[in-house]
Order: C-alpha cells, then sequence, then structure tokens
C-alpha cells in the first residue's frame, strides 16, 4: 500500500487508525503509543528524503524504533540497580547508549580506560543535533496514561463514625444509610430493578421478595388463562401477543381456509389401497368409506387435510372390498341414491381424472 | 600526577561538554515527542524526574532511525540507479522514493535486527520482481 505525501499520510492517519484484518494478534496494550510512533517516525523518514511509504515498512520502523526506546531504558535502569540506586541518571543513559550502539561501534569504543563522559556516543548525538534540521512532532501529545483519580473508599474513619461492634475496624468502607435498604419496596418496583441498586437487602428480605415475585407471576398466568377460556398458554403470554411465530396452534375449523381439491395422486392412492374389486353385493360399503368426503363437501368445512386422513385412516385393512375403476361400477353407484348423486359426480370426476391420466400414459 | 590533572582537566572539559549538550537540548526539541519516550521508559522500569535525560533518549532514537532510513534511501537509490540502466523509460516514472520493506530489512540486517518477510507465492512469474518500480 502506497501512501503519498505526508499530508495525505497525516489525513489518512485518523482514517487508518483502524488495525487491519490480516493483524493477527488483536490491539495491542500500547496502540495510542504506538500510532504516536508512525507519526514521529513518519516525519523522519521524509526529513530524510522518503516520499511514501509502504505501511508494513512504516509500522516495522516505528515497532523498531520503540523497542530502541525501551531497551535503552531498560539497560539504564539495570546499571542503576547494579549501583544501588533506584532513580536512573545520565551516566545509565550512556551506558545503555553505548550497548546499543555496540554493533556498529563508535568511536573510542575499544579504549581500555574511556571515560563515559567523554563516549564517543555522545559526541556522535551531540554532531547529530548539530547537523539536523529542527522538525516538530505534528500534534499536540496529551500526557498519558491518563491517571484514574482513585475514588474515595469512604471507611468508617473517614467519615467519623464509628463502627457498630469492636469487630469491626475503622479502616474498612462503612456501612450504607439503613433508610437505603430497611424500607420494603413495592410490586411495582421490582420489575425496575432495586431502586437504591445495593446488595444490602438481608435473606429475609431477598426470600420475601421472590414470593412476591413468583405469586405475581400465578396470578397472572391465572388472569390470561380465564381470558383465554381454559386454553394454557400461560407462559408464552407477553410473547403471544407481540410475537405471531409464538402463537398458538389453530385448531381444526377455527379460521376459514380456501378450499383444496384432492389431487388425483392421493386418490390413486386411495385406489391401490384397496386393490380388490367391489362385488356388487357391497356396493354399499362403498359409500360408507365415502361417507366422510361427503359430509365434508356438504358442510362447508374444507380442512381436507384431516378428512383425507380420515379417508386414509378408515380404510385400513379391516374392510376390504373391491373397487371397480371404470364408469361400470359407478353406473351401479348412481342407481342407489339419488340424493348423493352431486357428491357421487364429484367422486366420478376423480376416477373420470384417472382415466384420463391412464390414457395419456398409454 | 600531571597526569591526573591533565585528565582531571580533561574531566572538567568532558563535564562541560556534557552538561552544555543536556542544556542545549532542552533549546532543541526532538521530533519524538517526551510523552512517548516517558511512556516507555516509565514500561522499562526506568525512573528519572530529569527532562534533559529523557530528551537525551529522544534525540538518541530520532538518530537512530534517521541512520536507519538513510540506509534504506540509499539502497533505494542504488536500486533505482540499477533499473535505470536497464530501461531508460522508467527513469522519468520512478522519481518518487518509497521506503518498503525490501530496503528496510536491508539496512536493518547491518544494525542486527533481522527482519525477513515470509515467502509467497505469486500469480505470475512476473509478480514481485521490482517493487519499487511497481504502482501499487
Amino acid at each position: 500500500m502506497n501512501n503519498g505525501c505526508l499530508e495525505n499520510r497525516k489525513k489518512e492517519h485518523d482514517n487508518s487508525q483502524k488495525r487491519p484484518k490480516s493483524y493477527k494478534f488483536g490491539s495491542r496494550s500500547d496502540d495510542f503509543a504506538l500510532a504516536i510512533a508512525k507519526v514521529a517516525v513518519a516525519q523522519l523518514c521524509e526529513s530524510v528524503g522518503f516520499q511514501g511509504f509502504h505501511l508494513s515498512a512504516l509500522e516495522t520502523l516505528s515497532d523498531i524504533s520503540v523497542r530502541y526506546i525501551y531497551s535503552i531504558g531498560k539497560t539504564a535502569n539495570l546499571s542503576a540497580n547494579l549501583a544501588g540506586r533506584v532513580e536512573g541518571n545520565v551516566f545509565d543513559i550512556i551506558h545503555g547508549l553505548e550497548d546499543l550502539g555496540s554493533n556498529l561501534g563508535f568511536s573510542g569504543a575499544s579504549d581500555v580506560d574511556r571515560c563515559v563522559v567523554s563516549s564517543g556516543v555522545v559526541k556522535d548525538i551531540t554532531h547529530f543535533v548539530g547537523v539536523s534540521d529542527f522538525i516538530p512532532f505534528a500534534y499536540d501529545v496529551p500526557g498519558f496514561p491518563v491517571v484514574k483519580e482513585s475514588t474515595k473508599t469512604g471507611s468508617f474513619w473517614e467519615k467519623g463514625e464509628d463502627p457498630p461492634g469492636e469487630h469491626i475496624p475503622s479502616w474498612l468502607p462503612a456501612f450504607p444509610d439503613p433508610e437505603t435498604y430497611a424500607t420494603r419496596l413495592s410490586v411495582e418496583n421490582e420489575t425496575m430493578g432495586v431502586s437504591n441498586g445495593k446488595k444490602t437487602e438481608s435473606e429475609l428480605e431477598r426470600v420475601e421478595r421472590n414470593m412476591d415475585r413468583s405469586l405475581l407471576n400465578l396470578q397472572l398466568r391465572f388472569a390470561h388463562n380465564e381470558n383465554k377460556g381454559g386454553s394454557s398458554h400461560g407462559s408464552g403470554y407477553v410473547a403471544t401477543e407481540s410475537n405471531p411465530y409464538l402463537a398458538a396452534p389453530l385448531h381444526v375449523g377455527e379460521k376459514e381456509v380456501s378450499s383444496v381439491i384432492l389431487p388425483t395422486k392421493l386418490s390413486n392412492e386411495v385406489a391401490l389401497r384397496n386393490p380388490v374389486h367391489v362385488d356388487v353385493g357391497n356396493h354399499v360399503s362403498v359409500l360408507e368409506t365415502f361417507a366422510p368426503a361427503i359430509e365434508a363437501m356438504k358442510s362447508g368445512l374444507c380442512d381436507s387435510d384431516n378428512v383425507k386422513k380420515k379417508l386414509l385412516y378408515d380404510q385400513r385393512p379391516t374392510v376390504r372390498f373391491k373397487i371397480g375403476i371404470g364408469k361400470k361400477s359407478l353406473g351401479t353407484m348412481s342407481d342407489l341414491n339419488s340424493q348423493n348423486e352431486e357428491d357421487l359426480l364429484k367422486i366420478a370426476s376423480w376416477f373420470g381424472n384417472d382415466n384420463e391420466k391412464d390414457d395419456k400414459k398409454r | 600526577m600531571n597526569h591526573n590533572r591533565q585528565s582531571n582537566d580533561g574531566n572538567h572539559d568532558d563535564d562541560s561538554a556534557l552538561s552544555d549538550f543536556l542544556a542545549s537540548l532542552m533549546d532543541y526539541t526532538p521530533t519524538i515527542p517526551d510523552e512517548l519516550v516517558e511512556h516507555y521508559l516509565a514500561k522499562s522500569g526506568f525512573q528519572c524526574p530529569d527532562v534533559r535525560l529523557i530528551r537525551l533518549v529522544a534525540v538518541a532514537t530520532q538518530k537512530f532511525v534517521a541512520e536507519v532510513a538513510n540506509d534504506a534511501l540509499q539502497h533505494c537509490k542504488a536500486r533505482q540507479a540499477a533499473v535505470v540502466k536497464d530501461k531508460r523509460e522508467k527513469q522519468q516514472k520512478d522519481k518518487r522514493l518509497i521506503l518498503t520493506m525490501d530496503d528496510l530489512s536491508k539496512s536493518l540486517r547491518e544494525y542486527g535486527v533481522n527482519v525477513k518477510q515470509q515467502e509467497y507465492f505469486a500469480d505470475s512469474p512476473s509478480t514481485g520482481i521490482d517493487p519499487a518500480t511497481r504502482d501499487e
């Protein structure tokens, strides 16, 4: 990724604060400091002569520069501790710089009796300061990390109260005022949470509150059941009102739906289940088997699924008879009962369709 | 004795040079902000109330980064010069100097820092031949 000149870099600085998705380790604890380091390093690179950076290269260099600072500090701290001091001084830092600069070497590194004060490292730095341009940092950096103000513990001693009982030392936090927990909370406030938000209830209070809550739930359930007329939807009371998908399923006949024409495939199944032929003498029983279908069509309830199921279930094997497929058998049926003519015609249509299908197959 | 006196004088000179230098640091504000340096020094355990020492560390880091960047710049320029020898067309295109991982790793190696990127497999043979001359 190429970033343009430094002006673009500064504009994108805020935008590029979000970590790239390929970063495996997530956000580090010193993200803010690293961002500042990136800007500083970018400024330095621009002063050297670069006109653009690869983001990975910039991140790497800023990470290394931060580690450089860190290692100077560590070495300086080590030499201070070795000398029996807690705070470092300039000699510790020069020791640290010499350690880090020993790779490339500095003037006077090989001298046996060199003094820290006249170290070549310091001379190099002095020279550098004399030569380099003055480049101020681009942003105003606040002091970080921000120190959080510690909240006062509010001990007995601070409040000036006497702890109740000799066993309680005065440096412990004081008890809250009795008014905050002694009063009984009303039922309406329960759902809003304890009004004072304190965990100072005694066990008795808590048990009583739970009992009240459960009683309330029970009352709600009974009230709802009365409204619904006996259907048990206690637990989903609130949910059923708002969410239609959680509503109770409808029973057969509750809601009018459009009629479904029984498909020919199903009538085929009906025929197949009873492959034997109807004897002429038993034609009455055929009507009886189709009686549920007839009744369903008569009454107008069109929950054909149930009717179909009843049809199938009723025709389970104890009754065996033969059904002839073809108009001959229908002819005999039509002689029987003129009242059911319409229904018979309908039934005939099923078989009629059947015949047509067979013809097409042939 | 004489030697000691001379060394003492020398030390005095060095001391004064050092103290002068530290005093001059207060006039010169380094590019790396003080707060950043303080944060990382505190992280490493180095405690110091003196601001001049923090400036000293900041200036030392600035010098280090400038040297590394300078070496990377030399590498970049050398690469561009090599390319220009082969193809004169690119001379006008690639006047931009861009800090790349390649140049940076080469310059950091001299400082004892090993920065190596993992090799990756590219789609075509021409990918990645000259990253500096390729506009991304």
